[in-house]
């Protein structure tokens, strides 16, 4: 310790702050494109939660008694698997609902409190093996009527409008965001070249002297993956704001009344695009190092 | 210590740098290294540290052939080789102390040793009061006597020097050699390439004597021409 790492930090801090315009043009960089791959993950988590109902296909749940027999079930589960009209058909117990449940209200912990599991009503939810609206509806409405049964929800239109509208802009924000962060590793690149050139006489005289390489690079990696990680840093405040700021908005909007992004993937988003970043910088710098320093 | 076998250097194909070297220094020898410009001085030098790879032939340094010295072991091959040049290669923002310690840093000598070395190796050199000035309100020789400390502070087995006095006056020259000469004393073996005639003439050590990348001379105890 001592030595080795104080010079290779000592070397990393001086030469950011001597190129202080690229290395603030490459953060920004790494953190625009950032923001933008955390807003589309961020996106596709709420419409995940407001959607999970209704994703693969699922067009209606049978919601069904709190207190139903185990015979009633089992005839329901019989129907649907003998229908030809039926694809695919899952049970979800109250457990599972109630799971379901803390993850829309994941924000309101009045409501979790107040609620357990067994006032939540089981359900199957059902995949047609048809597209026809009306044979769907014909198909979901003969279930209303028998014992045990509750209700029956259909998918609204809407809800899967929000589905394919959200794949394609979650599509076309990380095609965007692909292309910054190309750019940003470009950018650190051209940062870390600058600063190896600037250094090229102390690079010199440390390979007469017998420094290893990687005592060389050391520092330039150090310093391409603190950029990317500052960037990746900036991303994420904004991202967390953007949030906040977002489900104030739409709170009481209805249709997007569960559109919630809980903590929790807040923070992996987080995650991810700290790692992202401090890869993005390590990377560019990397290959400025092996490309310009011929160590 | 050095062994040279048949070593031939081109550059570009048709350029010969060296033809068919072949050398051996034994340990604690003096060697200067003559001939005019352009006669592969400096190739024979940037051999042996393995700044440049020979074409044809072999080269032992330490008891090593370097030829087969994997890349990541010639950082370990250079802590045994100082070296120093006419233009002296000091970094210009940092002071003669610094300069020095900067080679036993990037080694990762720890730092007590730094400490101690360091100012006893300029006390050597004669720069004990100037440790604090930086290399350009120094003399060339002032200078010169920097880059030696800097190349003998790790205590390595070979001196490679090419043209260490090619910028300097005759009177500084003279005091250049004598600390060269007292490092030689100590067991370290100096190769010195120079076109410097008095120099070689008054030292009356061995001479290797290079025309147009061919050895055409090998004398101990030899003069310059």
């Amino acid at each position: 310790m001592g030595g080795k790492f104080g010079y290779a930090l000592r070397e990393t801090l001086q030469n950011l702050r001597r190129n202080l315009v690229l290395t603030g043009a490459s953060m920004l960089t790494v953190a625009v494109s950032l923001s933008l791959v955390g807003a589309a993950f961020l996106l596709g988590y709420g419409v995940d939660n407001v959607t999970q109902r209704w994703q693969g296909g699922i067009e209606f749940e049978i919601f069904l008694n709190e207190n139903i027999t185990p015979e009633q079930q089992a005839r329901i589960q019989r129907e649907l698997d003998a229908s030809p009209d039926v694809a695919r058909s899952q049970f979800v117990s109250q457990a599972e609902q109630y799971e379901l449940f803390k993850v829309l209200f994941a924000e309101q912990e009045e409501y979790i409190e107040s609620v357990t599991a067994d006032v939540l009503p089981p359900s199957f939810r059902v995949e047609p093996s048809i597209a026809d609206a009306d044979v769907i509806s014909a198909l979901g409405d003969r279930f209303k009527g028998e014992p045990g049964v509750k209700d029956v929800v259909f998918a609204e239109e809407t809800v899967r409008t929000l589905l394919r509208v959200s794949g394609i802009t979650q599509s076309v924000i990380f095609a965007v965001a692909a292309v910054l962060l190309f750019a940003a590793a470009l950018l650190i690149f051209n940062t870390i070249r600058t600063a190896i050139f600037a250094r090229r006489r102390e690079i010199e005289v440390m390979k007469l002297v017998g420094a290893t390489n990687w005592f060389i690079r050391v520092p330039f990696m150090l310093e391409g993956l603190l950029q990317g990680l500052a960037g990746a840093s900036v991303a994420f405040a904004i991202v967390y704001l953007v949030r906040n700021a977002a489900q104030d908005a739409i709170r009481n909007v209805p249709l997007f009344d569960g559109f919630v992004v809980v903590t929790s993937q807040v923070v992996t988003t987080g995650a991810l695009t700290l790692v992202l970043g401090a890869a993005i910088g390590a990377v560019g710098a990397g290959v400025a190092v092996t490309k310009f320093l011929d160590v | 210590m050095i062994k040279l076998d048949n070593v031939s250097k081109f550059y570009k194909s048709d350029v010969v740098a060296l033809r068919g070297a072949s050398v051996d220094i034994r340990k604690g020898e003096f060697v200067f290294l003559v001939g005019p410009s352009g006669s592969g001085k400096s190739t024979f030098i940037r051999l042996l540290n393995k700044e440049e790879v020979p074409d044809e032939g072999r080269i032992w340094v330490a008891g090593k052939d370097i030829a087969q010295l994997s890349p990541w072991k010639v950082p370990f091959l250079r802590r045994n080789i100082g070296c120093i040049f006419q233009d002296f290669k000091l970094l210009p923002t940092r002071t003669v102390y610094e300069n020095v310690a900067f080679a036993l840093e990037v080694i990762g000598r720890p730092r007590h040793v730094i400490q101690s070395q360091v100012p006893a190796i300029l006390e050597l050199v004669g720069l004990g009061k100037k440790f604090k000035n930086l290399p350009h309100e120094l003399s060339g020789g002032e200078q010169q006597r920097v880059s030696i400390a800097r190349a003998f502070v790790n205590r390595p087995l070979i001196l490679l020097a090419d043209e260490p006095t090619g910028n300097l006056d005759p009177t500084t020259s003279v005091g250049i050699m004598r600390l060269l000469d007292r490092i030689n004393r100590t067991g370290t073996t100096v190769v010195m390439a120079t076109h410097d005639r008095s120099i070689v003439d008054t030292m009356r050590r061995r001479v290797v004597e290079l025309d147009r990348g061919t050895i055409v001379r090998d004398q101990t105890r030899g003069v310059y021409a």
